[in-house]
């Protein structure tokens, strides 16, 4: 099993892209046939072709949803494969490049004829990768486009492996502020989002439904992917005084923020980040100042969902330490996709593939962040927890009958 | 697509054919005949390419290859004639990929109607643009050109109710009906009709007064001034020319590919791209740009490939650049042609010699060390006084 | 907008001002004495600030101490540059190819930085990343204070160098020309080397202090070259003062304007002062004759 981009077949097709476009130019007889990258003996491993940004911007979650889906592949192998057939993954990396991933996903579907497909890391890079899926009428199970815009392209093969979408991550956090009573609740609130889809949408779906609930928006700051000095940002947001500040953030540019509102010694009631807090790195990166950080977050490892327990067990074995949400997510796509196969029993392109969106259409699987189905744009219908920093480890905080301590509020000085 | 006999072609035809036809003897209707033929038989390798293609991907490589020749084409009516290097083309590139996306988004213009309102409005923008940039020669162009690049991706990534900024803009396929090796292969002879457009005109220009003005520009600026041609004029028209066609094959790309980004259209790689490729075939050769993408692009899908999850291809775009740069910044045909004419690859052949290495010749003929550094210092002496260095 | 945010956004574009200062005047010395526009300056700036955070991971020390290995290679990376690949090229077209040349090379850095230490953003977790001191109402971070007095020191010592020094005298001769400086004994070429040597140096102490307070990651170098390339041609090619007077107004410009249009927006100062300079006054503030020409 070679999970990994295997050398050998990566030289193999580049090599068939040299030989392809000169063997055109020099009229040489045409590219020898294809190898077979699939092939639909019922012994041959089932191939899953997948493209993530192990280099560029996205290169951390990206890792992590390569250890999920590399993990997913190893347990479900060990357990006797798919429909009995050994499953083998082919990543290729896509640079977090939108015309990089195209071209990955049109090679591993036009090329390498891989049996299934598995999405990439980040909106921004879902939706041109599901345009070539759709277009090829592959299956299109993704563990990371949570924005609404990839809900609204009208994709029809496209599926997100988790509870919610961007602009619900927060909904429990936004509904217990709400409920606060007047004089505790927070009274002005400071944004600041990366300009990027499922960033913006998570701090966007909190930050709107505080500001009809009478909050007031201080501050409201957009800022591109790869800003690196965020002084000016931070000095807005305390110049502010804001009793609540949220960040819609990727990784590092939340360790930024946070790092430059802490040299100014700024101190909020309330501090909310998208996705960083749940990196494993993060606590370090700051200096281990994380007390009260809030996040909403789709997985917790403690989560009692039968696959969940098996799978933390197994990834701690394998690993040293339990998996992040964007391992789990990764492994959630490896589930649902699995499912289906199994109900469907085949996993190969062609009509199968249509087989395989009608069922997952219609039905429920259970998978490691709690039993999921879609509705008809291939939306989640569910929500995600609110995750916090408390006594230097991450806990539940909402809903209530998920919680595994008390919400911090208001947050102790960082 | 065609490369070997590229190579050949211009070698078929003797050096006068370059530099305005000193030569028109009866060898030059038999290089007619062998350039034509070289023409037919390119021609039809490159239409039955998409045939040929084994699968849907190749064909999609090669859809890239030929957009790429298509910039770097265009890139050369600035570069090659002028010698004013933009490293910025990248900005009309994007300036027509998001012209042609907003266009059909806002005024539901039909797709081919809006990419060639995309290419005039392009044309009209750069008018003024070419004014501010031409101002300034060498090193200074070359900043201000990469500006235009760095400028632009800020304004896209800002502007996000106008652009869609980082959200990226989809544009809609011309043809939704089509499957998609369907959809690759019309675009391919798009791109294609769009390459030999390209040619034909610089061909033109190649042979016109006017182009014999632009490469008086390019070999001393401020003697062709002395001597009449209207040089300011003259440059922004080809600026203009250049900034146009490329605008087009960023219009296609878009129509093609259908997801703009800020961060890929407006990129400093592809600007930079072009002018490898351009300088690699030959900026002073119709087909060297052509030749040159077709040598880079393949090599480039090639490293992707082969090393995808390393950064290694920047690396080998960078030694190649460096090595073009180095050692035959006139590009492979006149060095092949050299070598074939058992010159060393600086010293190109008698009839097309430039005024710089005229100048340097005369140098090292003169008695003073050339290839030392110092040979550097003698030329600026004269450079300073001459306004020779502004290339 | 209060003015307590006024005076940080000045503060902070003192700051940001000193640090553009000294990496311009790196710059500005290649151009002043080989003619070249050196692209890769700024990814020589990101390599040396991935650099001290190596030497910080691997040793656990201060990244400042990383300078003590940084300025002498640099330098004599810089000489060997400006000996072994700008001189091969060829006279008359030096100007335009030594741009294609510096832009291959910087690939060749962003590339090697990662490919080496991969994609991923690296920052420099220390002690006092989170620390300041109150400053009349501002706060100030100690990392950028340390960065900044390190880039004012660096510039110091080059304003001394070419001041007082019989080498900064043959390096301005050399600079203002040429030939004359030939004629009165001046070994140009050598000159021309540590010059060159010198800028690079200049990137090396840029880097360090960047890498105190800021993430890194191998592309980031394009997000500095666009601004450095704006401030000399705003401050003359080839003019030291120029460079440094144009990156202290274009910092403290860029740093109040975020405060209205925010961050993006705000780094649009930097080309726009660009173009109205070349519509204005193409050889910039400073500069003299030469500018217009190259």
């Amino acid at each position: 099993m070679s999970p990994r981009l295997s050398p050998r077949t990566a030289r193999r097709r580049a090599f068939a892209v040299v030989a392809g476009l000169s063997t055109a130019a020099l009229v040489l007889t045409a590219c020898s046939g294809e190898e077979g990258g699939g092939g639909d003996g019922s012994d041959d491993p089932i191939v899953v072709g997948i493209s993530l940004p192990l280099t560029g911007d996205f290169s951390e979650p990206g890792k992590g949803v390569q250890r999920g889906y590399e993990a997913w592949a190893q347990f479900i192998n060990e357990d006797g494969g798919l429909l009995g057939r050994q499953v083998e993954l082919k990543i290729l990396d896509d640079q977090s490049n939108a015309d990089r991933v195209v071209q990955d996903y049109e090679a591993l579907i036009a090329q390498d004829e891989v049996d299934l497909v598995f999405g990439p890391f980040s909106t921004r890079l879902v939706v041109p990768s599901a345009r070539v899926a759709e277009e090829y009428g592959m299956l299109f199970v993704e563990p990371a486009g949570a924005a609404n815009e990839v809900f609204e392209q009208g994709f029809e093969n496209l599926f997100y492996a988790a509870p919610a979408v961007a602009d619900d991550h927060y909904n429990y956090l936004a509904e217990h502020i709400l409920a606060m009573p007047e004089d505790e609740r927070p009274q002005t609130v400071a944004v600041a989002a990366m300009d990027d889809p499922f960033a913006q949408g998570t701090a966007y779906g909190l930050r709107d439904k505080l500001a009809d609930g009478g909050l007031e928006i201080v501050v409201d700051e957009v800022y591109p992917p790869n800003t690196t000095d965020f002084s000016s940002i931070a000095a807005k947001i305390d110049d502010s005084d804001a009793d609540m500040v949220i960040g819609g953030t990727q990784y590092q540019d939340a360790v930024n923020l946070i790092v430059s509102l802490q040299q100014l010694d700024y101190q909020p009631q309330l501090a909310a980040f998208s996705t960083a807090p749940t990196n494993p790195e993060f606590a370090s990166a700051i200096g281990a100042k994380t007390e009260g950080i809030l996040s909403p977050t789709g997985y917790t490892e403690n989560a009692g969902w039968p696959s969940n327990v098996d799978f933390v067990e197994r990834y701690t074995a394998l690993h040293g330490n339990a998996p992040g949400e964007d391992e789990a997510n990764a492994f959630t796509t490896g589930q649902v996709v699995a499912a289906a196969v199994e109900a469907v029993g085949c996993a190969e392109q062609g009509d199968c593939q249509q087989e395989l969106v009608d069922w997952l259409r219609t039905n429920e699987v259970e998978t490691v962040v709690g039993p999921l189905s879609w509705d008809e744009t291939g939306k989640p219908q569910g929500a995600h927890l609110i995750q916090q920093y408390v006594d230097g480890a991450i806990q539940i905080v909402l809903p209530e009958d998920a919680m595994e301590a008390e919400l911090v509020h208001p947050k102790p000085e960082w | 697509m065609r490369n070997a006999s590229d190579t050949r072609l211009p070698a078929t035809t003797p050096a006068g054919s370059e530099e305005g036809g000193t030569t028109r003897s009866a060898r030059w209707s038999r290089g007619r005949v062998a350039r034509v033929a070289a023409l037919v038989v390119c021609a039809v390798l490159v239409l039955s390419f998409p045939s040929m293609a084994p699968n849907a991907y190749i064909l999609s490589a090669g859809i890239v290859v030929a957009s790429y020749a298509c910039t770097a084409t265009a890139w050369n009516f600035m570069g090659g004639f002028t010698g004013y290097v933009s490293l910025g083309h990248a900005a009309f590139f994007g300036l027509g990929a998001y012209g042609t996306g907003i266009l059909i988004r806002d005024l539901g213009l039909p797709s081919f109607v809006a990419w060639l309102l995309a290419g005039v409005l392009v044309l009209l923008v750069t008018i003024p643009l070419g004014i501010a940039a031409l101002r300034v020669r060498g090193a200074s162009f070359v900043i201000v050109s990469i500006s235009f690049v760095l400028i632009l991706l800020l304004v896209f990534q800002a502007w996000g109710s106008f652009t869609g900024g980082s959200d990226g803009l989809v544009v809609p396929r011309p043809f939704p009906d089509l499957l998609r090796p369907e959809h690759h292969r019309v675009f391919f002879y798009l791109f294609t009709a769009l390459l030999a457009v390209m040619l034909l005109a610089w061909w033109l220009i190649d042979r016109s007064r006017f182009g014999t003005g632009l490469k008086a520009v390019r070999e001393d600026e401020d003697k062709a001034q002395a001597l009449g041609v209207p040089t300011r004029n003259y440059k922004l028209v080809a600026y203009v020319v250049s900034a146009t066609f490329t605008a087009l094959a960023g219009g296609m790309y878009a129509l093609w590919f259908g997801d703009l980004d800020p961060i890929f259209q407006f990129s400093i790689m592809l600007g930079s791209y072009m002018v490898l490729m351009a300088l690699f075939g030959g900026v002073r050769h119709l087909y060297g740009p052509l030749l040159g993408a077709v040598v880079v692009g393949v090599g480039l899908e090639y490293f992707k490939l082969e090393f995808g999850d390393t950064q290694l291809h920047l690396v080998a775009t960078a030694l190649l650049l460096g090595l073009v740069v180095l050692f035959m910044p006139d590009g492979i045909i006149p060095a092949a042609k050299a070598l074939a004419k058992r010159f060393g690859p600086q010293d190109s052949s008698i009839r097309e010699i430039s005024a710089a290495e005229l100048q340097e010749r005369n140098l090292t003929a003169s008695g003073t060390p050339s290839s030392t550094p110092s040979g550097t210092t003698t030329g600026r002496t004269v450079a300073d006084d001459e306004g020779e260095d502004e290339r | 907008m209060t003015g307590t945010l006024l005076f940080q956004s000045l503060v902070l574009g003192v700051l940001l001002g000193g640090l553009y200062a000294l990496l311009a005047a790196g710059l500005t010395l290649y151009f002043g004495v080989m003619r070249v526009v050196m692209i890769a300056h700024s990814a020589f700036l990101i390599l040396a600030a991935y650099l001290a955070w190596f030497f910080h991971q691997q040793t656990g020390m201060d990244p400042l101490l990383s300078l003590v290995i940084t300025v002498p290679l640099f330098f004599l990376v810089g000489v060997g540059m400006q000996r072994l690949l700008i001189t091969r090229l060829r006279p008359a077209t030096l100007t335009m190819m030594s741009v294609l040349l510096t832009f291959a090379v910087a690939l060749f850095i962003e590339g090697m930085i990662g490919f080496v230490w991969s994609g991923t953003q690296r920052r420099i977790q220390l002690p006092y990343s989170g620390a300041s001191i109150e400053f009349f109402g501002a706060r100030i971070a100690v990392v950028k204070l340390v960065a900044f007095a390190l880039a004012a020191l660096a510039l110091a010592g080059l304003y001394l160098l070419m001041k007082h020094s019989r080498f900064g005298q043959a390096l301005r001769a050399t600079i203002q020309h040429r030939e004359a400086a030939q004629l009165v004994g001046i070994k140009t070429d050598r000159v021309a080397g540590f010059g060159f040597g010198l800028g690079l140096a200049t990137a090396a102490i840029g880097g360090t202090a960047l890498s105190l307070d800021a993430t890194i990651y191998p592309s980031l170098h394009w997000h500095w070259i666009g601004p450095l390339m704006a401030i000399i041609v705003v401050g003359g090619l080839g003019s030291i003062p120029g460079a440094a007077i144009a990156a202290m107004v274009l910092g403290i410009g860029q740093s109040l304007l975020q405060v209205p249009l925010g961050t993006t927006w705000a780094q649009t100062i930097f080309y726009v002062a660009l173009f109205a300079t070349l519509m204005l006054r193409p050889q910039g503030f400073f500069g003299g004759r030469l500018a217009q020409r190259f």
